[in-house]
């Protein structure tokens, strides 16, 4: 009995697993906002740039003053720098770099 | 024979239980593992970049003039979701006259900084080879280029700890709650002696921790040398960013075998001035106290690290402004007291940071 329910619980958990390791298929129109936050209305995106903001000015702002904003592309770059460089999280990181490139 | 079997079928039972326990820990880990490993949010796919900075200073050094143009290219190369390629080289001339006068001469040293490939393994852990900045204290990673640094001259104690390595480190900085975000980076680091990528062997690492509702961080450094004297150091960090005042207090506490001692600095933007807010506000005026407590050094290799070789107290106050976005005039005095003479220093020029793309950004 024992034997049947660790192997059943096994098999759940190996097809959890699976289906949460599955990354969602991208659409066309999907490329261009790689792994963006989904902002479902501009309230949201209202309230993610104000986010931003205080992210941006309690991180970057330690060092140095606001810089003016660079294209999207350079900006992906500069935030991955600065994550490595200033060890910003994950989270601070998404949000300033939907704040500087809005 | 049906004991056998209750044997046989009980040892079964036991290695399916213990299998089955195997699994599921190994598809948790699975499970936290997709859930960690989201690639860096990007909007767009990252560029390649040549960044840096540039610099023009007159350095007046208790009588004897300076001039010091620098330039520091910085190159970031973005490979895929996860990697980085980022290097600095640094190139800085020092041009004196000769005594007895003539015209201006000197060497340009040069320097390559950091050139290390990283590897955003998953929101808590980056991984970085090759060279880089050693992370002890802010300074070294954070201030030092010249458009960032508040005060040219850098603190008395910088030299301690600081400066690059050869090897690997892992580093990442996370939150613990809404509160409190923590930073790390543990790190070792080999002897070598190649020309431009000379290190020492030592292991070290630093652990802060910053709260953003107060913009306070405080953090902690160590690191053991694995050669020669097989000496320690370590140093304190704290920087308070208060929201309600433009102003931005920072400190650090540095002990080796060469030296130790500390600077408090504070900087204040006058945008909160109520008159000429038009250039009240592109003003920053800095203060800086520090003191060296020399330690068992030579005098030719305190010379070499850049460190005064007796007690040393300075105060430094500079005047900054932000001409337009990456430019910035500054100008400071400092004045040294130590039993070699006290003298004044004065710098004063432009600084000007620089950000190029290399391949196609769209439109902004």
């Amino acid at each position: 009995m024992n034997t049947r329910v660790a192997i059943l619980t096994a098999v759940l958990a190996l097809v959890s697993s699976v289906y949460a390791a599955t990354p969602p298929r991208k659409s066309e129109n999907d490329r261009a906002s790689i792994s963006t936050p989904a902002v479902r209305s501009s309230a949201e995106a209202d309230a993610m740039r104000i986010q931003g903001e205080q992210r941006f000015h309690a991180n970057c702002g330690r060092c140095h003053t606001a810089p003016q904003k660079f294209p999207p592309r350079m900006m992906a770059t500069i935030v991955r720098h600065m994550r490595v460089r200033a060890t910003i999280t994950d989270e601070d990181m998404r949000l300033v770099l939907f704040y500087m490139t809005q | 024979m049906g004991r056998i079997v209750r044997t046989y079928k009980s040892k079964l039972g036991r290695a399916a239980v213990w299998a089955s326990r195997v699994i599921v820990l190994c598809l948790l880990s699975t499970v936290l593992n997709a859930q960690t490993s989201v690639p860096a949010a990007e909007t767009e796919q990252p560029v390649p970049i040549l960044t840096g900075n540039a610099g023009f200073f007159t350095n007046v050094n208790g009588g004897e003039t300076e001039l010091v143009p620098s330039i520091n290219p910085v190159l970031l190369v973005p490979l895929g979701d996860r990697w980085l390629v980022e290097s600095r080289a640094e190139f800085t001339g020092e041009f004196e006259r000769p005594d007895g006068g003539g015209p201006y001469g000197g060497k340009v040293e040069q320097e390559i900084d950091y050139l290390q490939l990283d590897y955003i393994a998953n929101r808590y852990l980056t991984v970085t080879g090759g060279r880089f900045l050693t992370p002890f204290g802010i300074y070294n990673e954070r201030l030092y280029p010249i458009w960032i640094r508040s005060l040219q001259p850098t603190p008395l104690i910088f030299p301690l700890g600081t400066g690059s390595s050869d090897g690997g480190m892992l580093r990442g900085g996370f939150s613990l709650n809404p509160k409190v975000n923590l930073n790390y980076a543990t790190y070792f680091s080999t002897l070598s002696t190649v020309n431009k990528f000379e290190s020492g062997r030592t292991a070290g690492g630093r652990l802060g921790f910053f709260l953003p509702g107060a913009r306070i961080e405080v953090g902690a450094s160590f690191q053991k040398e694995l050669q020669d004297e097989r000496a320690n150091a370590f140093g304190f960090h704290f920087a308070w960013q208060p929201a309600a005042i433009p102003l931005n207090l920072r400190s650090e506490y540095a002990r080796s075998h060469d030296g130790s001692g500390y600077w408090i600095e504070a900087a204040y933007r006058l945008s909160q001035v109520p008159f000429w807010q038009k250039a009240m506000r592109r003003t920053e005026i800095v203060g800086r106290g520090q003191q060296l407590f020399a330690g068992e050094i030579s005098e030719d290799d305190a010379k070499e690290y850049g460190l005064p070789d007796v007690n040393t107290r300075q105060g430094d106050f500079g005047l900054n402004y932000y001409v337009r976005d990456g430019l910035k005039a500054s100008a400071s005095y400092s004045r040294r007291f130590n039993s070699d003479g006290n003298v004044n220093l004065w710098t004063l020029g432009l600084a000007y940071r620089f950000a190029f793309p290399l391949g196609r950004v769209g439109e902004q």
